[in-house]
């Protein structure tokens, strides 16, 4: 088993407790220990970077520095924007000395203990796209499901920039389709499973956020898809809750179930609705499963 | 070598459109730049492509090729050819076509224009006609910002764009933060009100392409993230994507996670909350909003409130909050390692620039 210490982050805490439970069941199936974090915060999503980026960058050296304390090498998020916030910020203290003293001294001030050992920031998908994790989700999942076409999702922030996440090609990357193929399913090409969901402003500027939605699911639709899966809690939440929406403004009804990549995974490896809790979702799984069982 | 390329061939006055394929005998050396001239030159005289300094200086050569945005000029053929792929050459994106490879760039240079792209001078002269001096260290606040060669290349793949082409876009945006950090303007609350507004930097989605694509290591979401975040520290915060972004900040200092049920009258206001109260219902009946009591709170919450405490009264905010991590950012762009022992002006290399006020070798006294 490698321990990690897991980061969940809001979402799987909040609104999508179904990619923490999925995540908890599949880890030790998967060659993965996770160690709980306590202590730590949200990583800001990206707004705090943008609205106080020295308070961003205070919150992840903390975070940081309770990962490391638990001795792990590895902090393990199943979040896109997580994982580049937490990266960038990484990156940061571990290259630049003077930064990481004057943040050391400012967290021993509120009583945090510094961020001495360098810890590694990488996300659930790398873990089990490569290496030993992969070997092992090819016996737990394997050919778990036949028959089922899969459009992958990945989402921005865990291909660009990608001086920073460096894991594969952000043009042409290929961690989501072989681990389809591993479970036994059919992944899917579109141009935009490399695009963005939208998310970041679907709040804020929900027409141009819908007008990007759109072309994923559409495609995957298009391309006759069973289902997504993206390894992005915020690409998930706006590709399944706010599909609704988009019978509006294209007056089409694509019922597009949209999975975690610890739910795809899962479902292969035979874990239970328990933990996978599809009854969470907007858009239902149940054709997904029934098509499946059939 | 042998190199195949196909290309998008168009005429926007004809409407004809048709992907043609074309073989030229390269050196091995040759750029992208350089087999469109082969083929021009040997094959078809009515090939229209941009192209100047042949450098990766004037920006002009920008175009797809596998549907990335790459300039033509800075891209070597040896390896796709050798490797005997036939790449797809295309128009950017975000730019309506106007034969071939080129685009009409006007809308380009609209907003480039917009943000007014010069420094409007609010310094006090020094007396006696001296030079109004800055420091390396004021100026280095925009050195990534200042590189920009107006290639389009951000703009080509710009996501939020494609969907709201009004957008000002990744380059201007870019060039508004240039003079957001120069100490020499005079309009700098000004220009963040400017940014500020509907098209403006809250329509960014942070997909990153610009980052990726920018062949001159610019990175203009983060020009934006800087914006923001001096647009903030101005109170310039009436927008939507502002009052969203600060949320965050409240929500870390409170109960350090995301408050997410209280983010969207937050953001929106009550009464547009109350609007999309049948979207919530639908979404609460599926977990998706978490009741606010109790709230979620993270163990140890108060050390980030405390955090939050010292970092402002540092006073590191505003986009010198983002310039500070440039420096470790740096070294990603030279071979991930993040540590070089090479000494960039060592023996065998280019000689070091004097310095202002050092005294050269052998010179005289």
């Amino acid at each position: 088993m490698k321990q990690v210490a897991y980061y969940k982050g809001c979402l799987a805490s909040l609104s999508a407790k179904e990619l923490d439970t999925s995540t908890r069941a599949l880890a030790p199936k998967v060659g993965l220990e996770l160690i709980e974090l306590e202590s730590v915060t949200c990583c800001g999503a990206g707004d705090i970077h943008e609205a106080e980026p020295d308070y961003y960058l205070h919150l992840n050296a903390r975070i940081l520095a309770y990962a490391a304390a638990t001795g792990a090498d590895t902090l393990m998020t199943v979040c896109n924007v997580c994982t580049l916030n937490l990266r960038q910020a990484n990156w940061q203290l571990v290259n630049d000395t003077e930064l990481r003293a004057r943040v050391n001294e400012n967290l021993a001030q509120v009583g945090v203990q510094p961020y001495e050992r360098d810890i590694e920031v990488k996300h659930f998908l790398w873990e089990v796209a490569a290496g030993e994790g992969y070997e092992k989700l090819k016996v737990a999942a394997h050919r778990g499901l036949k028959g089922l076409k899969i459009a992958p999702f990945y989402g921005c922030q865990i291909l660009r920039p990608s001086k920073l996440m460096g894991f594969e090609d952000p043009d042409s990357p290929s961690s989501l389709e072989r681990i389809i193929e591993a479970c036994g399913g059919e992944a899917l090409d579109y141009p935009a499973k490399l695009k963005c969901c939208g998310f970041p402003i679907i709040q804020a500027r929900e027409e141009t956020a819908l007008g990007e939605l759109v072309q994923p699911i559409e495609q995957a639709y298009e391309m006759g898809a069973d289902a997504m899966v993206t390894p992005c809690p915020l690409c998930h939440l706006s590709l399944d809750a706010w599909q609704s929406k988009l019978k509006k403004t294209t007056g089409k009804d694509f019922n597009m179930p949209i999975l975690h990549l610890s739910q795809l995974i899962g479902v292969a490896a035979g874990i239970s609705e328990a933990d996978l809790q599809f009854k969470r979702h907007v858009v239902s799984v149940d054709k997904v499963m029934a098509k499946l069982d059939a | 070598m042998k190199v195949a390329l196909k290309i998008w061939r168009s005429n926007s006055q004809t409407g004809e459109r048709a992907l043609r394929e074309y073989e030229v005998d390269a050196p091995e050396w040759a750029t992208l730049l350089d087999v469109l001239d082969l083929v021009k030159d040997r094959h078809d005289g009515s090939l229209a492509y941009r192209k100047s300094c042949r450098m990766t200086i004037c920006g002009s050569c920008g175009m797809r090729m596998d549907g990335k945005t790459v300039l033509a000029c800075r891209t070597r053929m040896y390896d796709i050819a050798e490797a005997g792929h036939i790449p797809v050459i295309s128009a950017m994106g975000n730019m309506p076509v106007v034969k071939d490879l080129v685009t009409d760039m006007d809308s380009f240079w609209e907003k480039f224009k917009s943000v007014k792209p010069y420094v409007q001078p609010g310094y006090i002269e020094p007396p006696g006609g001296r030079e109004h001096i800055i420091s390396r260290e004021q100026m280095s606040a925009i050195h990534k910002e200042s590189l920009c060669i107006n290639c389009g290349a951000c703009v080509s793949e710009c996501n939020a764009m494609e969907s709201d082409p009004a957008f000002l876009g990744p380059h201007a945006l870019a060039k508004a933060m240039r003079f957001v950090g120069d100490p020499r303007d005079s309009k700098r609350i000004d220009r963040l009100e400017e940014v500020s507004g509907h098209n403006g930097i809250h329509q960014c989605t942070r997909c990153y392409y610009c980052n990726e694509r920018c062949p001159k290591g610019v990175d203009p979401r983060d020009a934006i993230a800087k914006l923001s975040a001096e647009a903030i520290k101005e109170s310039i915060d009436s927008d939507m994507g502002a009052k969203h972004a600060k949320w965050f900040v409240t929500s870390a200092k409170t109960t350090g996670w995301l408050r997410e049920t209280e983010l969207v009258p937050k953001t929106q206001g009550v009464l547009a909350s109350i609007k999309q109260a049948k979207f919530a219902l639908e979404l609460a009946r599926h977990g998706k909003v978490p009741p606010p009591f109790p709230a979620h709170v993270a163990k140890n919450v108060k050390e980030s409130r405390r955090l939050h405490g010292i970092v402002a009264r540092q006073g590191r905010n505003g986009f010198a909050g983002i310039v500070q991590g440039e420096q470790a950012m740096a070294k990603l762009e030279h071979g991930h390692t993040g540590h070089s022992d090479r000494d960039p002006y060592g023996p065998g290399s280019f000689p070091r620039p004097y310095l202002p006020g050092e005294k050269r070798e052998g010179a005289k006294a």
